[in-house]
């Protein structure tokens, strides 16, 4: 109880020799400082709000094999250099687009991400979204069939993601391998998507209360399903990784991150 | 000679291929590398095999982990190169100083590479004049050599780790790259592997890597087919067969005649209404359909209980040196330094009965994955290992395909067919409860079920399926005992697309995964049927059995299927999930070895205790 006692008396004097130094500073001197630090603070704050508003991060999912890290690279470098294999890691970078390098005037770099496609690694994609300002999902227009189901399900499943619609994230459904003769059409490709994804809506909420994997619905009951009940904005485009044509894409990309 | 050398980045791009050795390679040897293996987390195994039609590769790797680079060397299967681990190791060696994030195109490596080349291959060839042609393996060099994976014939589907359980003689004491001598590779575990038929394992049949076994040759010459080159399986089974016929005789113990009855459920309650039974409607919602609260305690709290056990042989020397370094964080992570948080890992994985191998390979593959990875500043040893430990259990409970049953079904009802599902398991796990609970659920989303009695042989089986069928209302099919299930299963499917079903649950006996003419009479089920679904279940008591059941049913399976394409487990359903309390390891192992994820958890005897997989509630449970 005693050295309580002692330091509660030290304090005390300690407060008052502060306040005593204190009282010495002239008053202008004194107000000047809490001013800065003041103006300070609030700058900061300021420019902290203004920042988070405006995101400059592009999404590139969609199923392994699709073409999305040839499509990072092509956005990047302007090729795809020596060929991909299957990614294991994300890829990032905060780049001008190669495009547009010849250009002058002040353009944002974009932080574009490449989350990998594999299933197992699919958790990653709820890392990237929330800082996200638009999602391109790739889609491998020669291989397309097959792995219908399989596209449908990933792009049901960003569909209906909080972060995608409370945010109103756009969407860009790209088509990949144009290049190639066999590959389908845009529209071939929207329409089939958009009949997979009614059945998968249909048999998801089938009993509604009883099923809550996903956080929102799609669409509106009743009426077939089409990517313009979608409240965030769905477009289709067409791209071609390995030859470089990928103009669609880029559009978007500077349509969404000004 | 090498195929192919690839040096390409974590992310995906390729860095640098060696431009002499030009063959393109057949398939996607590279792509079905990173899918089956490294993201399986298998990295801690030695080789891995890939078949394509019209080649065999074996293919090695290594990775730099702190420069985020992997570094992979394909050859042909049936040339067992001596030289290519050395090689890996140089080409990392040298590329890791020429190497920069920023550029893409390293042309000037060409010429480095093809002077290592030459070197390791000058050394080799000196080796293989110093040693005796008959390749005894413990020489001063010791460089590994997949001749296990060479000779064992062409027909071992994906990955063979069992490989690695002959080739730990050689490997003690040397410096491997693929870093699967860590020491705790000893004897023991290679007569483990001998016993145990590894990951969708097709058994390592030669035991004798010492000698040139004119066996192998033999095997070489039967590489055309897929059925199984273990001999010894093939003579057991033509032993047993002539057996299989013998059935059960009631005992008569005096004169009097047989009663050949042996049915004695009492058939007036059938036809009585249903009223009495009928109360599974009213049992509530079945938990699958419940959303699982993930119970936030702070994650701080669990960090310092991690990190007061995680270290119980902590040197005290160690302390500050090592507080030092998580300080400074300059420090390039070393074996040595994770080994005994590597250790404190496995110990507290195999206390929550994860099977022994399993922790094993989990920990050399995260060592993999760890090895010379700078430590970031601020963390220590213990924390980074727990960190990459939780993300490659996170991955591995992930399904790797999607497990939505209910889209299953309804792709299946489009086609007019019906959606089958075969239960698999040994004895007593709970096929038929969970049978019925699985029933419960697909009703609840107005599904139409029926029932199929495959379980011809346990006394009871039939009538405790119809007892379920009459409180759940839906029809089953049934041809009592002694018949075959084959072809009961058949019937019941036709059945089935006759009166319009959705679904068709077949129960099957259980059965132990070394029984020959059992697992041969199941794999005759599955191929007569083709089913949709192929379900193993299997109890979250089971401790390292799993592994075995595991292991065995999907190689019985494999081997004893008639077809090309035989049908392996599609999906795992762990039973008995409220009697274990946090000891849930048995459902990592059981996902790790067969590669199938678990699609349902039983936790209870009601018809409601069926749910689904919390992956992140597992992954806490396990490193708590």
């Amino acid at each position: 109880m005693e050295g309580i006692e002692q330091w509660k008396t030290e304090a005390q004097q300690w407060l008052r020799q502060g306040i005593e130094y204190a009282h010495q500073i002239p008053p202008t001197q004194l107000y000047a400082a809490v001013a800065v630090l003041l103006f300070t603070t609030l700058l900061l704050l300021i420019i902290r709000l203004l920042k988070r508003t405006k995101s400059n991060t592009i999404v590139l999912s969609g199923l392994s094999g699709s073409g999305k890290t040839v499509l990072f690279y092509q956005l990047r470098d302007g090729s795809s250099h020596q060929g991909t294999v299957t990614s294991m890691e994300p890829n990032e970078g905060t780049f001008l687009l190669h495009s547009e390098s010849a250009k002058k005037g002040k353009i944002k770099p974009v932080h574009v991400v490449d989350v990998p496609g594999h299933s197992r690694l699919r958790p990653k994609l709820d890392e990237f979204l929330p800082q996200a300002a638009g999602i391109v999902f790739v889609v491998d227009a020669l291989e397309f069939l097959p792995n219908l189901s399989a596209v449908t399900e990933y792009l049901y499943d960003i569909l209906t993601k909080a972060s995608v619609v409370k945010r109103k994230l756009p969407v860009l459904i790209c088509c990949n391998k144009t290049d190639k003769v066999t590959a389908h059409t845009k529209e071939f490709i929207r329409k089939q998507l958009e009949k997979e994804i009614e059945k998968l809506r249909v048999s998801r909420s089938g009993v509604s209360d009883a099923d809550i994997a996903n956080d929102y619905a799609l669409g509106i009951p009743g009426e077939a399903f089409s990517f313009s009940q979608c409240i965030n904005k769905v477009t289709v485009g067409e791209a071609s990784g390995l030859t470089g044509d990928i103009s669609q894409v880029e559009e978007f990309i500077r349509a969404h991150v000004k | 000679m090498l195929e192919q050398l690839l040096i390409f980045t974590r992310g995906g791009l390729i860095l640098w291929t060696c431009k002499e050795l030009g063959n393109a390679l057949k398939g996607s040897p590279i792509d079905t590398l990173i899918r089956s293996c490294l993201l399986e987390e298998r990295s801690g195994a030695a080789s891995y095999n890939y078949d394509a039609p019209g080649a065999s590769y074996t293919l090695k790797w290594t990775f730099h982990n702190d420069l985020g680079l992997v570094f992979v060397a394909v050859y042909q299967r049936i040339l067992h190169l001596l030289y290519v681990d050395e090689l890996l190791a140089m080409v990392k060696h040298e590329f890791s100083q020429i190497y920069d994030p920023k550029r893409v195109e390293y042309f000037d490596f060409d010429e480095t590479f093809r002077q290592l080349r030459k070197e390791a291959e000058a050394r080799a060839e000196e080796l293989k004049k110093v040693k005796p042609v008959g390749k005894s393996v413990n020489d001063g060099r010791k460089l590994v050599n997949k001749k296990g994976s060479g000779f064992d014939g062409g027909n071992k589907k994906n990955n063979s780790e069992a490989n690695e359980g002959g080739n730990d003689d050689d490997g003690k004491g040397r410096k491997l790259e693929n870093g699967h001598s860590y020491g705790n590779h000893n004897a023991a575990v290679v007569q483990g592997n001998r016993g145990m038929g590894l990951a969708n394992g097709k058994e390592n049949a030669s035991s004798n890597n010492e000698a040139f076994d004119v066996t192998k040759l033999q095997k070489l010459k039967n590489k055309g087919g897929k059925k199984t080159s273990d001999t010894s399986v093939v003579s057991k089974g033509s032993k047993v067969d002539p057996k299989k016929k013998v059935t059960k005789k009631n005992r008569v113990w005096d004169d009097t005649p047989k009663d050949a009855k042996l049915d004695f459920t009492d058939h007036v309650e059938e036809n009585v209404n249903e009223n009495i039974e009928v109360m599974a409607a009213d049992q509530g919602e079945s938990m699958m359909d419940k959303e699982e609260i993930v119970s936030s305690d702070s994650e701080d709290d669990e960090d310092e209980v991690v990190s007061k056990d995680s270290k119980p042989d902590a040197k005290k020397k160690g302390w500050f040196s090592s507080m030092f370094q998580s300080i400074a964080g300059k420090a390039n992570l070393e074996k040595a330094d994770l080994e005994p948080a590597l250790k404190a890992l496995k110990d507290r994985l195999m206390t929550k009965n994860v099977a022994e191998e399993i922790a094993e390979k989990l920990c050399e593959s995260v060592a993999a994955s760890l090895e010379g990875k700078k430590l970031a500043s601020f963390t220590r040893v213990s924390s980074t290992v727990q960190a990459a430990m939780e993300e490659a259990l996170v991955r591995i409970l992930t399904p790797r395909r999607s497990i939505d049953i209910l889209r299953d079904v309804h792709a299946a009802k489009e086609q007019r067919k019906p959606y089958v599902v075969v239960f698999v398991g040994v004895n007593g796990v709970g096929k038929s409860t969970n049978l019925a609970k699985v029933a419960y659920w697909l009703l609840q989303h107005k599904v139409s079920v029926m029932m199929a009695a495959c379980d011809t042989f346990r006394s009871g089986a039939v009538e405790q399926l119809r007892t379920h069928a009459r409180r759940l209302q839906i029809p089953i099919f049934e041809k009592g005992y002694e018949k075959d299930p084959a072809v009961v299963a058949k019937e019941a499917i036709q059945e089935a697309t006759r009166n319009g079903s959705d679904v068709v649950l077949v129960d099957t006996a259980g059965r132990m995964q070394d029984n020959e003419p059992l697992m041969r009479a199941l794999s005759k089920l599955i191929y007569l049927n083709n089913p949709d679904l192929v379900l193993f279940v299997g109890e979250a008591l089971v401790g390292n059995d799993a592994v075995d059941q595991l292991s065995k049913f999907n190689q019985k399976l494999a081997d004893l299927s008639t077809s090309p394409n035989p049908r392996l487990i599609d999906g795992i359903l762990l039973t008995k999930f409220d009697t274990i309390d946090d000891k849930v390891g048995a459902a990592l192992s059981m996902v790790y070895i067969s590669g199938s994820p678990v699609m349902f958890v039983g936790c209870g005897q009601s018809y409601t205790d069926l749910k689904k997989l919390n992956v992140k509630a597992i992954v806490k449970t396990l490193l708590k």
